[in-house]
């Protein structure tokens, strides 16, 4: 009679000690899941996301999406973010010469330009790069392109 | 348990007394291939519900009732076919795991047969349906704790997973295939030897 409550027992022994080893696991699991979401949470606080295209005028289009920075950051500094940028500053404000070293062609520049949503149109900056101070969710563009002026 | 005629040492070339060879009888043959055809049609048909099989039951009854060997081959040849035609995925030393694995219930059945006494005579049989039913069951359990224990520890080393990881994210696997085999072999265990016992025995008569 004991051996076999015994051998009962041995099989209640395992399959407990098998529910308390997973669920402590899962419990650690979850609570390292909830301080990273609390982390991440404090962390929008204080950022934003920005999809950023780079055109470089010769059939490579590379997108940028959800970048991730300050908020009040601007154009320039999400630019530096995802690529190696040149420019020379002015009274007017930053003139991107080159990203990830394209750039100095005889008639051609860096110009941007950002999506309004309200007219589904790409329309070009209105103020040097530096200048343009970002909204969480805004999408914009650099494109190397011959200038039409 | 039935007839152990198979021949162990017998020596079939007498110019070479180096060599020897064991044979199993045609009846063991047939058994083999019945019960691995069986595995792999139940295996099958199961292959929607993870971890519920019958096949370790099957494995252990012809372990029992057969010998380790003949037990351990079906293991054996069941995986054989059913790791390598897998929608899961063919690899190969989680296969040789899984047929090591396997052969552990028809090794345990065969050592278990001339331990456990099942009662096979009608009233007997009723008198201790539940407590040999109860036996079954647990050694249904405790055998697929190690097989779950042998392969979980075989995978973590060959997918280079750390074990303990490895261990505690096949928990809910292992107790699913523990649980369902205490039930398979409670319930169906003793029933499924005394069959195939008194098959052999009319057989033989």
């Amino acid at each position: 009679m004991w051996f076999y409550a015994s051998l009962i027992l041995l099989c209640g022994l395992i399959a407990s000690t098998y529910l308390s080893v997973y669920y402590y696991d899962e419990s650690v699991r979850y609570q390292s899941l909830y301080r990273e979401a609390v982390e991440r949470l404090n962390h929008l606080k204080t950022h934003m996301f920005i999809n950023v295209l780079i055109d470089y005028g010769n059939g490579t289009e590379i997108w940028y999406n959800e970048t991730e920075v300050p908020i009040g950051s601007s154009l320039l500094d999400v630019t530096r973010k995802v690529a190696k940028v040149d420019y020379q500053l002015f009274q007017y404000g930053a003139f991107v010469t080159a990203i990830n070293g394209r750039g100095g062609d005889p008639g051609y520049y860096w110009m941007w330009y950002f999506w309004n949503s309200t007219s589904g149109k790409w329309e070009m900056g209105p103020v040097a790069a530096d200048a343009y101070i970002l909204h969480h969710g805004d999408t914009v563009s650099w494109v190397y392109e011959k200038a039409s002026w | 348990m039935l007839g152990e005629n198979y021949v162990l040492g017998k020596n079939i070339w007498m110019d070479n007394p180096s060599i020897y060879v064991m044979t199993i009888s045609p009846k063991k043959i047939s058994f083999i291939g019945i019960m691995t055809a069986l595995c792999i049609v139940t295996n099958y048909m199961l292959i929607g519900v993870p971890n519920v099989k019958f096949m370790d039951l099957f494995v252990f009854v012809s372990g029992y009732t057969m010998g380790m060997l003949s037990g351990a081959l079906v293991g054996v040849l069941t995986w054989l076919v059913y790791g390598t035609f897998n929608p899961y995925g063919f690899n190969l030393p989680t296969l040789a795991a899984t047929c090591t694995g396997e052969s552990i219930y028809g090794i345990m059945g065969g050592i278990l047969s001339g331990r456990l006494d099942l009662k096979t005579d009608r009233l007997r049989f009723h008198e201790e349906f539940w407590k040999d039913n109860l036996i079954l069951g647990v050694i249904g359990f405790l055998l697929t704790f190690i097989y779950d224990l042998f392969t979980n520890i075989v995978t973590a080393l060959v997918f280079e997973i750390p074990l303990i990881a490895c261990l505690v994210a096949g928990i809910p696997f292992a107790l699913i295939h523990e649980v369902s085999n205490f039930t398979i072999f409670f319930l169906l265990g003793n029933v499924m030897i005394n069959t195939i016992q008194k098959l052999c025995e009319v057989r033989r008569n």
